[in-house]
């Protein structure tokens, strides 16, 4: 649970609620009025070559109309509520124009726009996988040293701490080395 | 809810024929842009279109 993802109690009464256009009471109420300003807003070239722009883009539906009603929110044309009521038709109207010009669209509604979180999904999305991510992560493994019992400073314990005899022998100059035959330099 | 989520619900609820019947009662003569509403508009413009395309395959 998110503890400071709320407002501060009491915080709604201390804001100046003049200061947004949402604040104010909205310029359209009625459901027709509201539907009949989208549509026609939509029917403005600009308006109309971003929306087929976005569906260009195999944006959904439902995220083309979600921005244009928040537009309008945010420039207190109608309410939040009236905008969630008006988001059927204007999607129906945005999907007859796609239809119109021959626009393959996707209304995003149902559940085929959720993505299936998977280790390999979620790897990717940390960045932490790549096309040798996995010799990488084996590299790694193989180095990373054995922790000793007792502790860093502990004494080292096991078969293969001590050197063999040969090993000691070379370490303190008990064994005669090679001398290489200058002969073949010759 | 998140407000994307609010549209998509209310989309879905439309695209199955369904309108706001709280507004629908509170209109003096019933909302105007019902789900049939639109199903007209879409044969009237598909068809509209296809009438275009005649003029121009004859020009």
């Amino acid at each position: 649970m998110k503890m400071f993802d709320a407002p501060i109690a009491g915080a709604n009464y201390s804001a100046d609620t003049r200061n947004y256009p949402w604040h104010r009471p909205p310029d359209l109420v009625n459901y027709d009025e509201g539907v009949d300003y989208l549509i026609q807003k939509m029917n403005e070239p600009q308006e109309l070559e971003l929306v087929y722009a976005l569906l260009d883009i195999d944006a959904h539906i439902s995220t083309i109309v979600s921005s244009l009603l928040m537009q309008g929110i945010s420039r207190g044309k109608f309410s939040i509520d009236l905008a969630i009521l008006m988001a059927g038709p204007i999607a129906r109207y945005i999907s007859i124009l796609a239809d119109e010009q021959d626009i393959k669209y996707n209304m995003g509604v149902g559940d085929e726009d959720r993505v299936n979180i998977t280790p390999t999904s979620l790897k990717m999305a940390l960045g932490i996988l790549d096309s040798d991510g996995e010799e990488e992560t084996l590299e790694v493994l193989a180095e990373v040293p054995v922790m000793q019992e007792g502790g860093l400073m502990g004494a080292p314990t096991g078969d293969d701490v001590a050197a063999s005899e040969d090993e000691q022998a070379a370490m303190l100059g008990m064994v005669e080395e090679e001398v290489e035959s200058t002969d073949e330099l010759a | 809810m998140k407000f994307q989520d609010a549209v998509k619900k209310s989309i879905k609820a439309f695209m199955n024929g369904k309108s706001p019947q709280a507004t629908d009662e509170m209109n003096e003569g019933g909302i105007f842009h019902t789900p049939a509403y639109f199903d007209e508009l879409e044969e009237q413009m598909l068809s509209d279109d296809g009438k275009e395309e005649i003029v121009d395959e004859d020009v």
